[in-house]
């Protein structure tokens, strides 16, 4: 089991000419304390004009700074909008590799389309299209990686032979993922070759046959890459405490901010019907359960909040249905003060880690 | 924090409907004929569409309907709607602004039973070639015109509706905001584009909505009607702290 840290960089009303810069320098310490520790990897999304639920519209240069500041940790860049009216495939695979080069190959590349109207429509991308150039786009981006030159005739884009330039340090490109939150989207992560990077939260029970079926589908794939990545990571939110009852109480603040935020965005399926988002994405996932409006406060199982013993309880329990990799949400909306989420990976690394890891664990800081 | 909205509902309470109790017993309407438009709208009023009970979307939006309801307990009904998309809590939800009814016992019963804010109108659903259009007339004057325009088949499956949340005056004169909340069995679904040519803002209660982008609209054949009420909400406080449990 691999962990790391997962950012959406949330910024909280009121915002004054401090607020997202704060966001941004809390999150920049929080990688170089996960680093120091030992975590695995930085996640980092990339999100439009989701206010307050997310500010991080240019994950590519956060992940550069923090590639800069970091020694071992690997940068994931992901999930990366594939979709051409928010990203041209050609920028995409040469933001890539320029943040594989500077990271000294610690990139991994997450694929996706977004899930919100607010985001689809601001670029004026047809919902019904965005699955055909994620998959489009999935399949030309190792290719645009490993050959010299690169000529392509398509339906989401064409271009005659060039270099594109320049080219991943990992060789011969690096690991790629998708986003899978759509059910089906598993499987189509297996059908090519693809890192399942599980974009919900909670629900062990329901993720089991999820990821048996990949594991099964994708030992006879067709891989879009020059290798297969056949690996399972999911989300989940992360406050560790002594005390176990803090713990969960900040933590249900944590998770409960992240979904009321994520709650007031209109999602693609709610505003747009097409059978091109059969779930609603990310987003509600944490309402589904409730009814009422007030039925709020419930955190589903599998959340990785409370003492070290409860955490290391449920990442068994993640651990046990086949998950190789937890990233972690340390914040959402500042709700947690910067020094208690610090507090919170120095003790998740301290007593949690070393459970899970056969060499010896990383050294805890402060 | 999250956008929260901020209405006045001072003027809205003025013409909301006076609640019987929350006791209604459930309709169930069959072979329903529903005719749906989402436009997003200017955002800079966004909070002031809504009372302090519910959160403006992301970005803001107002929802027209027209629905054809074959029969029911008080016969056949047309009914019309616009409301404001929203959140109460986390949850999807529709504020209603004002609907039109061309029954007057169909109105009477939406208004005492589930609290909408409805008056008698001429609503008229219209199918053409290309295009199915909604009309709503009161005094004789026009106040909606919206269509779906070149309609495509889809599936009922990807088809969702938000519930309602209809302001009302209870007996002792506390105004509430009423959950309603059908459940939708589809059995046809058409997608175009939405194109809207009338829109008289004074007659829906809806100064200040501007519809400004438009998202889709979709025309649904439906099992649906309207339930029991389940819970209701303090307008002036958050759903959090105002909301109570019916049954």
């Amino acid at each position: 089991m691999k962990f790391g840290v997962f950012y959406e960089l949330s910024v909280p009303r009121p915002w004054t000419r401090e607020s997202e810069r704060d966001v941004y320098m809390n999150a920049l310490e929080q990688v170089r304390l996960a680093d120091e520790l030992g975590f695995d990897q930085v996640w980092c999304v990339e999100h439009h004009f989701l206010e307050e639920y997310s500010h991080s519209s240019a994950p590519e240069l956060f992940l550069t700074a923090c590639a800069m500041q970091t020694k071992n940790i690997r940068v994931g860049h992901g999930i990366v909008v594939c979709v051409p009216q928010f990203n041209h495939p050609i920028r995409i695979a040469e933001r890539a590799a320029v943040l594989d080069i500077l990271s000294g190959g610690r990139l991994e590349v997450g694929t996706g389309r977004s899930a919100t109207w607010t985001e689809l429509a601001g670029f004026q991308a047809n919902p019904d299209d965005t699955k055909k150039t994620w998959d489009e786009i999935v399949r030309v981006l190792p290719k645009m990686w490993m050959q010299e030159r690169f000529s392509y005739q398509g339906e989401a884009f064409s271009m005659p032979s060039r270099a594109i330039l320049p080219k991943p340090y990992q060789k011969p490109h690096p690991p790629m993922w998708v986003a899978v939150t759509s059910p089906g989207t598993e499987l189509d992560a297996a059908d090519r070759g693809l890192g399942s990077l599980g974009l919900t939260f909670g629900g062990i029970a329901e993720q089991e046959h999820k990821i048996a079926e990949y594991r099964r589908r994708i030992k006879s794939c067709d891989p879009v890459g020059a290798f297969v990545n056949e690996q399972v990571n999911t989300v989940n939110f992360l406050y560790c405490h002594d005390d176990a009852e803090t713990g969960i109480k900040t933590g249900q603040r944590l998770a409960g901010t992240f979904s009321y935020l994520a709650a007031q965005l209109l999602a693609a399926r709610e505003a747009y019907p097409t059978r091109s988002y059969p779930s609603q994405g990310l987003l509600p996932q944490l309402r589904q359960e409730s009814q009422s409006p007030g039925d709020g406060g419930r955190v589903p199982e599998g959340i990785c909040i409370g003492d070290p013993h409860r955490i290391a309880e449920v990442v068994r329990g993640w651990e046990s249905v086949g998950v190789d990799r937890i990233n972690f949400l340390l914040n959402a909306g500042e709700t947690v003060p910067q020094a208690q989420v610090l507090d919170s990976l120095r003790l998740f690394a301290k007593e949690v880690m070393p459970q899970f890891q056969n060499a010896p664990a990383a050294a805890v800081v402060g | 924090m999250v956008l929260i909205g901020n209405r006045d509902i001072t003027a809205l309470l003025d013409r909301a409907p006076l609640l019987d109790n929350f006791d209604t017993e459930a309709w169930e309407l069959s072979g329903v004929e529903l005719l749906h438009l989402r436009y997003e709208i200017d955002d800079s009023n966004r909070e002031a569409l809504l009372p302090r009970a519910l959160h403006p979307t992301i970005p803001a939006t107002v929802i027209f309907t027209a629905a054809r309801y074959p029969d029911s307990p008080v016969g056949p009904f047309m009914l019309a709607q616009v409301r404001v998309g929203c959140r109460s809590a986390a949850l999807p939800r529709g504020f209603l602004l004002r609907a039109y009814s061309d029954s007057p016992a169909a109105a009477d019963a939406l208004a005492r039973r589930w609290g909408y804010a409805c008056d008698v109108g001429d609503v008229k659903i219209a199918r053409y070639h290309d295009r199915i259009v909604a009309t709503v007339a009161k005094d004789g004057a026009e106040i909606l015109r919206a269509a779906l325009v070149d309609p495509e088949p889809i599936s009922g499956g990807d088809v969702q509706y938000v519930a309602n949340m209809n302001l009302a005056r209870q007996k002792d004169g506390d105004p509430v905001l009423l959950q309603v909340d059908p459940e939708y069995r589809f059995h046809r679904a058409e997608r175009g584009r939405c194109e809207l040519a009338v829109f008289d803002r004074a007659a829906w209660s809806a100064e200040g909505v501007d519809p400004v982008y438009p998202i889709v609209a979709s025309f649904t054949q439906c099992d649906t009607g309207f339930p029991a009420i389940r819970f209701v909400l303090d307008p002036n406080k958050t759903a959090l702290e105002g909301t109570r449990k019916i049954r």
